[in-house]
């Protein structure tokens, strides 16, 4: 599946899209393009987090497939964010999902701190 | 940090339960084999940006939760909502039949200025139907609130309600702002000119000899 590729693309290019620390271009959504965050709105930093992924296979019931993601972009105030869904709380965690057509998570939402966090490899820039 | 906005609204669904709420605000569709992760918690609110006039306003849309019926609701679920959406089923004439309580349970309990408007939801389903249109105009009317019909499946008129209900509130907003704050006094907008130099520092003595 095409999650497990290209998902390292932003480690070489990183200086294409990461100005004064914080995000050059815009983050949409790569299935449906709708506008997440502004250009210069989150802060780009490594920390390695799982993930649950987009698509969870049915026939592992009761199991969920989760992925090692290490490149965010730390948002402070939800009402930054132009469009974006978060999920009910699960263990002390929201998770960020496209408010257009619903895919995710695309990051999380830390109760604790009340900070987001966009994984880099989950959207798309433009 | 700037802030990124002009206005932020928090706005509700309210109605009964198999209504289509959480259809409104969620849109997933998923294929045989796959579930998406996001479906299976569900969304607790969305955060949307709209333009307005030229304003940025920041929409957050809460859905409320499945088993809540009008008597359980209470004030801590109205705090800080200043628009609700009251969402019936066109095709289930009970739910319809309880947009009265939830606007007396919504006067008992929210901000008494809270801005409202009346959702007659899943219109795609003519055949099954049981509230007919003129039936949620007249309800409307009867309380003065504005009134759609919408299908969350076909995403009719969802984004439209959306932004009237957001219009209404900034309206509702700015018309406050002019009572409390005289035209002469808005800062930006407005340079003054020679009588508003002079009307002005009357006016603050004026507020002044009242305290
Ligand atoms: N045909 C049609 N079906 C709809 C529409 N909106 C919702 N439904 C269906 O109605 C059922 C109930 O929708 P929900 O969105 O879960 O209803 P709800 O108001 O969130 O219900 P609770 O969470 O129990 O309060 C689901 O099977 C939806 O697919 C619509 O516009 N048209
Ligand atoms: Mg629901
Ligand atoms: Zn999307």
């Amino acid at each position: 599946m095409s999650e497990f590729e290209n998902t390292d693309k932003t480690g070489d290019s990183q200086s294409e899209l990461i100005e004064d620390g914080c995000n050059k271009l815009v983050v949409k959504c790569k299935y449906c393009g709708s506008k997440i965050l502004d250009k210069k709105l989150g802060k780009f930093i490594m920390q390695e987090k799982e993930l649950p992924l987009m698509q969870q296979d049915t026939r592992k019931e009761g199991e969920i497939q989760n992925e090692k993601v290490d490149q965010f972009y730390h948002v402070e105030n939800m009402f930054t964010f132009e469009n974006i869904g978060f999920t009910h709380t699960v263990d002390c965690y929201k998770y960020l999902s496209c408010a257009d057509c619903d895919a995710g998570p695309v990051g999380y939402y830390d109760m604790n701190t009340k900070h987001s966090y966009v994984a880099l490899s989950r959207i798309e820039h433009a | 940090m700037a802030k990124t906005y002009d206005y932020l609204f928090k706005l509700l669904l309210i109605g009964d339960s198999g209504v289509g709420k959480t259809s409104i605000l969620f849109r997933f569709s998923e294929d045989a084999f796959n579930i998406s992760f996001i479906s299976t918690i569900g969304i607790d609110f969305k955060i949307r940006t709209i333009d307005l006039d030229g304003k940025k306003v920041k929409l957050q849309i809460w859905d409320t939760a499945g088993q809540e019926r009008f008597r359980t609701i209470t004030t801590a679920y109205y705090r800080g909502s200043m628009g609700i959406m009251l969402v019936y089923d066109v095709t289930n004439e009970k739910s319809f039949e309880n947009i009265k309580n939830w606007i007396r349970n919504i006067e008992e309990n929210a901000s008494a200025d809270v801005e409202k408007m009346i959702l007659g939801n899943k219109c795609d389903l003519d055949a099954k139907r049981q509230v007919s249109k003129e039936q949620g105009e007249k309800l409307a009317i009867e309380y003065q609130i504005k009134f759609v019909e919408t299908s969350a499946k076909d995403s009719l008129n969802v984004e439209y309600a959306f932004y009237t209900l957001a219009r209404d509130i900034k309206a509702k907003m700015e018309k406050k702002q002019e009572a409390s704050n005289p035209p002469g006094n808005r800062s930006g907008v407005h340079t003054l000119n020679d009588t508003d130099r002079k009307r002005q520092p009357t006016s603050w003595l004026a507020r002044c000899s009242v305290l």
